[in-house]
């Protein structure tokens, strides 16, 4: 497996963004809301959520089913706009920015991991974590080749999902998520559907990640990856109950990032 | 990674649909195919067949002109006759240039079980026949004939040969010439002078038609309009080969419009299949086409995207249908045949390049109005609702 620090000899021609130092503010949201109509009716998934998250935090978002995590976490990944209150993501504030606003913000910064993987099944594991660089308009196939060589599907490069356990899906789709380089890697429930031994493998990754210095956000029901942030944001009913930070050494420069 | 790759690795995903699909737009292309190979060939083979007669104008005995002209260029025996004393009429009237007299004659040949023509002709055909190229001369005499170039094949004869005639008994002719290749009718028949066929069929004074060539086209109406006018007028039939050429094409217009509704009707049923596949496609995708847009997937790449995977199959369903016209077009052509009224000797279907890539524009004009609804349904799906979706 090769080493974090020769990832970061990136073969893409693109200029090199300036990385983010620890502290700076990556998402900032403040009296976030989201509330969705139902017929006469109003749902308000969320309500006067506010954090700041900042450059190299490694968040878990917990909380029971339909407290507002998933829709949390799509906000933050700019996939839905946010109906009251303001979020800026990397400075940028996503309520005023328009669908290709969004899409760029997406494209460029963000990576996403599913629960159910969101791998092409026509596509091989290479071609799947390349797919990003096909909207970008880049060429980064080394890159792609040392993102598999990284989570240790190298032999597997050539393979079509239905022919991977669930275990490597997700490591494939973690790949697809780092091969635009984002600043920020949202996770939602990423071993929702493994067991728990795959599950571990998919633990250490995000660890040796977030070593990496990469802001990290994970919405998951799975208390162990909820305690291996540094900080746990609880959610209840659509409020923002708790924001609880792990005491433990913050998190290392982005000197060798993905 | 390209675009190509992508979109051709969806159109596999489902193969039996995708080739449902595929036939259905290859049988709507390979319908326009034909029918516009039809139309060209039809009406280069009868403008070909016309100009290789010489003449403006064909003066053919009463009765239905089409039936006469049909009989003037591929050859048959005639019911009726003219007299042969109206050449001199045509001859003399104004703005006649060149009158050629022909006595033909079809005798069914039992040993081959075809029928043999026989055309009685004088010098004068020359003027009107100006693309012959013979090796030798006219029959004169009525003993001497001049054969086509296939019959002089099958007859293995040449020039100076002397030999029975088929169906005509055993009395030897002597070949003075055999006429070159013309890729008509010509080159089936054996042509005798004028006297010969008429001493040989029993026709004496009488004629089947008269070739008439004008000094100037222009002038066509006119003469025809002085030939009907004339006291033998009234026994003979004036057919200008231009209005013959319009109503022959009328005649079948019928057919190609029927085919042409077809072909239209096929496109439009291929589209709406082409439509529904991609939308059935869309919907079944729609939790990946929004895992695409998360992964940075514009709306407008979305829409390229869907219009990609059409064109690619349009492109290989028109290629397979051009393909498959290109391939039958002879029994198609066969087929045709037997059915219309008319038809000119030479190739019925012209196929070409040109025809090929205007089918082929054609799908995918059609293919991206089919495409439209899918690629439009596809390229507005926010990436939260298709990420909701049930696959």
């Amino acid at each position: 497996m090769m080493s974090v620090a020769t990832l970061k000899q990136s073969t893409d021609n693109r200029p090199a963004e300036m990385p983010l130092q620890p502290g700076e503010r990556v998402i900032a949201a403040q009296g976030l809301g989201k509330c969705y109509r139902r017929g006469a009716e109003r749902l308000h998934a969320l309500s006067d959520v506010s954090f700041e998250i900042s450059a190299g935090e490694y968040v878990s978002i917990i909380g029971s089913s339909g407290a507002g995590k998933s829709t949390l976490l799509h906000l933050i990944g700019c996939m839905d706009t946010p109906t009251e209150g303001s979020l800026r993501i990397d400075g940028l504030e996503t309520s005023r920015l328009n669908d290709r606003g969004l899409t760029r913000l997406r494209r460029e910064k963000i990576g996403f991991v599913f629960q159910h993987f969101g791998l092409v099944p026509t596509l091989t594991v290479l071609e799947n974590v390349l797919l990003p660089t096909l909207f970008a308009r880049r060429n980064a196939r080394a890159r792609g080749e040392q993102l598999l060589e990284r989570v240790g599907l190298a032999d597997r490069r050539d393979h079509r999902p239905g022919e991977l356990s669930g275990g490597e899906m997700q490591r494939a789709a973690i790949a697809r998520a780092l091969i635009n380089d984002p600043r920020l890697l949202l996770a939602d429930e990423p071993t929702g559907n493994l067991d728990t031994k795959t599950g571990d493998r998919i633990l250490t990754l995000f660890r040796e990640l977030s070593a990496t210095g990469l802001t990290i956000v994970v919405v998951t029901h799975n208390p162990e990856l909820a305690s291996e942030a540094n900080r746990q944001l609880t959610l209840q009913d659509g409020v923002l109950q708790s924001d609880t930070r792990a005491r433990r050494a913050s998190p290392s420069p982005r000197e060798n990032s993905l | 990674m390209r675009w190509i790759m992508l979109v051709s690795r969806n159109l596999v995903r489902r193969p039996v649909r995708t080739l449902v699909s595929l036939g259905g737009l290859a049988l709507a292309v390979a319908a326009l195919f034909s029918l516009m190979s039809f139309e060209r060939g039809y009406q280069e083979g009868m403008r070909g067949e016309l100009d290789r007669l010489g003449a403006h104008i064909l003066v053919v005995p009463k009765g239905c002109p089409y039936d006469s002209a049909s009989m003037a260029l591929h050859g048959a025996s005639w019911p009726c006759y003219l007299k042969a004393e109206y050449l001199t009429r045509v001859r003399h009237t104004a703005g006649v240039d060149a009158a050629a007299p022909v006595l033909m004659n079809a005798v069914y040949n039992e040993q081959t079980g075809s029928s043999a023509v026989y055309l009685g002709v004088e010098p004068d055909i020359l003027r009107l026949k100006r693309g012959w190229h013979i090796d030798g001369r006219l029959p004169t005499a009525p003993d001497e004939c001049m054969l086509g170039s296939s019959t002089a094949v099958t007859l293995h004869a040449g020039r100076g040969s002397s030999l029975p005639l088929p169906a005509l008994g055993q009395a030897h002719f002597r070949v003075t010439g055999v006429l070159g290749r013309t890729d008509g009718a010509d080159d089936g028949f054996t042509f005798l002078s004028l006297a010969g066929a008429q001493q040989v069929f029993k026709r004496p004074g009488q004629l089947t038609h008269i070739l008439v060539r004008l000094a100037d086209p222009d002038r066509l109406d006119a003469v025809v309009a002085d030939l009907r006018g004339c006291d033998a007028g009234m026994e003979m039939n004036v057919v200008p080969m231009a209005h013959l050429f319009q109503s022959i094409q009328s005649l079948v217009g019928s057919t190609r419009v029927v085919l042409g509704m077809v072909a239209v009707i096929a496109l439009l049923i291929a589209a709406a299949g082409v439509g529904n596949t991609l939308l059935m496609a869309v919907n079944e995708r729609s939790r990946e086409i929004g895992m695409l847009r998360a992964t940075g997937a514009s709306s407008p790449q979305v829409f390229a995207m869907i219009l990609l995977e059409t064109w690619v199959l349009c492109t290989v369903g028109a290629l397979t249908g051009v393909g498959t016209a290109a391939i039958t077009a002879r029994l198609l052509e066969g087929w045709l045949r037997d059915r219309l009224p008319f038809t000119p000797i030479g190739a019925l279907m012209h196929p070409d390049t040109g025809l090929a890539a205007l089918c082929v524009l054609a799908a995918w004009v059609v293919g991206a109005i089919g495409a439209l609804l899918p690629a439009v349904r596809a390229a507005g799906l926010s990436p939260i609702a298709a990420m909701r979706s049930v696959r």
